[in-house]
């Protein structure tokens, strides 16, 4: 009962996207018509923290949320690579994780992408020359695609999905 | 007939024999277990004979012991059928005990271990061919006598001594009803002969019915394992050598299950509704609470004793349809559910016994019974692997394995019961069905996890790394298990409508009408529902091999990547990361936690600096032995109190209890002479 009075109470709480929100339902449409070319299927996506200083996944959280809402499109997030298409991996790769990193990219099953998100994936960002930091994620890992940006917005790294779909 | 039963006295004695006066060593215990061998093969020709031909086998000494009418021998088709139950299961085991016991060598007393073993299966084998009050109890007492220096073979060990007493009481206790269900019975006949006592049975009351029927049902009830008296099981098994255990749970709780016919069927021929309600019960709840026991056991011996209450729930279930079905008058069902239970008592022999040597196999080689310190023993033990791994998919219940071919004819022995008017029994039956199926679910879940646990994955222990393949006397002896677990499978239609041919022969029971069509399906009366165990082998076979084919067509040309298994990125994988026997069981502990109210100790020692430092962290979760806390500590707490007035007189000094006997023998001689005057 306390659940429903909540509800009536609150009332709807989301706002629409302050601009452009067609343009992020047409880049969806197209992201998952593109996947179902290449894959057959919905993309399923695994995140890879590799030391980012988590405003990136930030981001990436607002893919899912009510706003963009992402998975009605079929674009969901995986606990595991094994269910993998796509690996986002995010932040400046640190020692700790740069074996973690190989291995769950070798974990993933063929044909697989890799996005590096945010500007620290591509160049290491304020942390480049850390004795903490093995290198950037293309140093590790093949990359499909970058997205930049500090952090890159939820169309962006939509867009970095499409680009990294694109090349194949 | 008498050759055969002549031989099968030799060979026992011929073992024991062997086994007292040799020195030891690997050519004695060869010749001790040639004599279990030849002693069980002849015990099995004559059980065969007397099965096929139908010709009874009768011996009478009445000389010897005559004060009690004398030995006493007659081997019926019912008999003869549980003659051939030893035998079946004594044979490999005579044969696996030769590698199994050479590590006892210098340990433990292998004279005792192999004279009583051989008598333990000569008592054992004249159990079903005993004819008269005496020779049964002789026989009875003897089996259990000698099962209990076998549970004390491994003395060292630290719960032996306990087992061995619970085990002792238990029988004890139980001998004590069924003497007094015999004694109830000899009342109303002129001799202790079988033949008399049916024949006087009639005559006795229902309320002295009633007793006799009760007090078997305890005394039998205590020797098959069905719950509340099953607490001796989990505690003797694991204690016994395996082939001891595979004896003792593959074949002499069966005999439990052959008392209470004999008496229940055969003297008393049937009863009232209720015996066949209450056997229903009490099988249902031993099917049920010993299978979720046993998927809560971590020691691989326990879980299998707890498995075995479980299937003599699944025997009590069908021969309890049978008492009711001949009471309610549905003679098509009767021989159908009991030999149903009977051929699942068979099949439950084959396959526990070859699984307790498989469990024996692993202990051979690791030293060690609870699970969480095994695991990848497939690559050392790939023979015993595979044995286990048959065992397992039979007693889950798999077709085309015999575990199938029974549970399925229970099912159907029960079904025609729920269309009955009669008041409760459709909803008696009904959840009867119920619980067969639960039963099985859980049963495959439990053998999942013995299985995978144990001979998965990788070693959880040095031990477990290091194990080294049985001997080949001991593959041999699950080997041979392993095949009679499959043939009882695929060759169900030849045995069984003779199985249901010979209740009616031996125990007058109306004439089955199970047969089977075109030789490949068993048909249920009125083609109720019909199963082929061999189409459905072929079937399987078929299948399974389609989809190998199947995949290597389509696999062509793929390029195969082999890598190591998932584990969320860690840079080691250790034992540690794997499923453990606890953990597999937790989802069903949360299930039933109505039952198991497990209590859940949690114990973490942080560094002194900093709580986000764990030094050690130690779990513990146990579960609530409800039986023996609420129902057997109270009258052991009661027994200790009764005992301790007696303690003041008991100096443990011969010459006080010399002095006591002297004044008891004055006492009754006092007493006598002031009685003459």
């Amino acid at each position: 009962m306390r659940l429903f009075s909540k509800i009536l109470q609150v009332g709807l709480a989301t706002e629409p996207l302050p601009l452009g929100g067609d343009d992020v339902v047409r880049l969806l449409h197209e992201v998952d018509a593109r996947t179902r070319r290449l894959f057959g299927r919905a993309l399923a996506i695994r995140e890879v923290d590799a030391g980012s200083c988590n405003g990136c996944e930030l981001e990436i959280t607002g893919l899912m949320s009510p706003v963009y809402d992402s998975e009605r499109f079929g674009v969901h997030f995986v606990a595991s690579p094994r269910h993998a298409d796509l690996l986002l991996v995010t932040g400046p790769v640190t020692r700790n994780m740069a074996v973690p990193l190989v291995k769950t990219y070798e974990a993933t099953p063929a044909p697989k992408l890799v996005v590096a998100v945010g500007d620290c994936a591509r160049t290491c960002g304020v942390f480049k020359g850390s004795y903490a930091v093995a290198g950037s994620v293309d140093q590790i890992i093949p990359v499909d695609a970058f997205v930049d940006g500090c952090p890159p917005e939820p169309a962006a790294i939509l867009q970095g999905i499409l680009a990294a779909i694109g090349r194949r | 007939m008498t050759l055969l039963f002549g031989l099968m006295l030799a060979g026992y004695a011929f073992g024991a024999a062997v086994a007292v006066l040799s020195p030891g060593g690997g050519p004695a215990r060869r010749l001790v277990a040639m004599g279990a061998v030849v002693g069980a093969g002849a015990g099995l020709g004559l059980a065969l004979e007397v099965f096929t031909t139908g010709v009874p086998f009768v011996l009478e000494v009445p000389t010897l012991l005559s004060v009690a009418d004398g030995l006493a021998f007659r081997l019926d088709a019912l008999g003869a059928f549980f003659l051939g139950l030893v035998g079946l299961v004594a044979i490999p085991c005579g044969i696996y005990g030769v590698g199994y016991s050479e590590a006892y060598e210098g340990r433990y007393s292998l004279r005792l271990l192999g004279a009583m073993l051989n008598l333990f299966l000569l008592t054992m084998s004249l159990v079903p061919c005993a004819a008269n009050v005496l020779t049964f109890l002789l026989m009875w007492e003897g089996m259990s006598i000698t099962s209990y220096f076998l549970v004390l073979t491994e003395t060292d060990e630290p719960d032996t001594i306990l087992a061995g007493g619970w085990y002792l009481a238990m029988t004890h206790a139980g001998l004590a009803l069924v003497l007094a269900a015999f004694l109830l019975l000899a009342a109303g006949a002129t001799t202790t002969a079988f033949g008399d006592l049916r024949a006087g049975a009639a005559a006795l009351s229902p309320a002295a019915r009633n007793a006799v029927f009760l007090l078997a049902l305890l005394g039998f009830g205590s020797k098959a394992g069905i719950i509340p008296l099953h607490v001796w099981l989990p505690r003797a098994h694991p204690a016994a050598p395996s082939h001891v255990s595979a004896l003792m749970s593959g074949v002499m709780i069966k005999l439990g299950v052959y008392g209470l016919l004999r008496v229940g069927l055969d003297l008393l021929g049937g009863g009232p509704a209720w015996w066949g309600a209450l056997l229903i019960g009490l099988g249902a709840l031993s099917a049920v609470v010993g299978v979720l026991y046993a998927l809560m056991e971590n020691d691989l011996k326990r879980l299998l004793a707890y498995s075995s209450v479980e299937n003599i729930g699944l025997v009590f279930i069908g021969l309890g349809a049978g008492f009711l079905f001949l009471s309610l008058g549905v003679t098509a069902a009767a021989p159908l559910a009991l030999a149903a239970a009977l051929y699942h008592a068979l099949n439950h022999a084959a396959f526990k016994g070859l699984l307790f040597l498989g469990a024996g196999s692993v202990f051979h080689a690791t030293h060690t019974r609870d699970m969480n310190q095994l695991g990848g023993l497939i690559r050392g033990l790939p023979w015993t692997a595979a044995c286990f791994l048959i065992g397992s998919l039979a007693i889950a219940g798999l077709p085309p394995l015999n575990g199938f071919v029974s549970e399925w004819l229970l099912f159907q022995s029960l079904l025609p019961g729920i269309g009955s008017s009669v008041l409760l029994v459709a909803p008696l039956l009904t959840l009867a069905v119920g619980i067969l199926a639960l039963t099985g679910g859980l049963a495959a879940a439990g053998f999942v996890k013995a299985f995978g646990i144990t001979f998965l994955a990788i070693p959880r222990s040095p031990a477990a790394d290091r194990a080294h393949e049985a001997p080949l006397s001991m593959r041999v002896g699950m080997a041979i298990l392993a095949v009679a677990c499959t043939g009882l499978g695929l060759a169900a239609i030849l045995l069984l409508p003779p199985l249901a041919a010979s209740l009616h022969g031996s125990l007058g029971l109306p004439e089955s009408a199970l047969r089977f069509t075109s030789g490949v399906s068993l048909s249920m009366p009125g083609d109720f529902a019909q199963m082929s165990p061999t189409l459905v082998a072929l079937g399987l076979v078929l299948t399974t091999g389609g989809i190998w084919l199947g995949v290597r067509v389509l696999a062509v040309g793929q390029r195969l990547r082999v890598s190591e298994t998932w584990g969320c990125g860690r840079v080691v994988q250790t034992p540690r990361m794997e499923y453990t026997s606890t953990a597999f069981a937790e989802p069903l502990r949360r299930v039933f936690a109505e039952l198991y109210r497990p209590t859940q100790d949690l114990s973490i020692d942080f560094h002194p600096a900093s709580k986000y430092f764990v030094q050690s962290i130690e779990y513990r979760s146990e579960i609530v032995p409800w039986f023996e806390r609420y129902l057997y500590a109270p009258f052991v707490q009661c027994l200790y109190r009764w005992a301790r007035p007696v303690r003041a007189i008991q100096s443990g000094s011969a010459h006080t209890y010399l002095a006591y006997l002297v004044a008891a023998l004055l006492g009754l001689l006092v007493l006598l002479l002031v009685q003459g005057i």
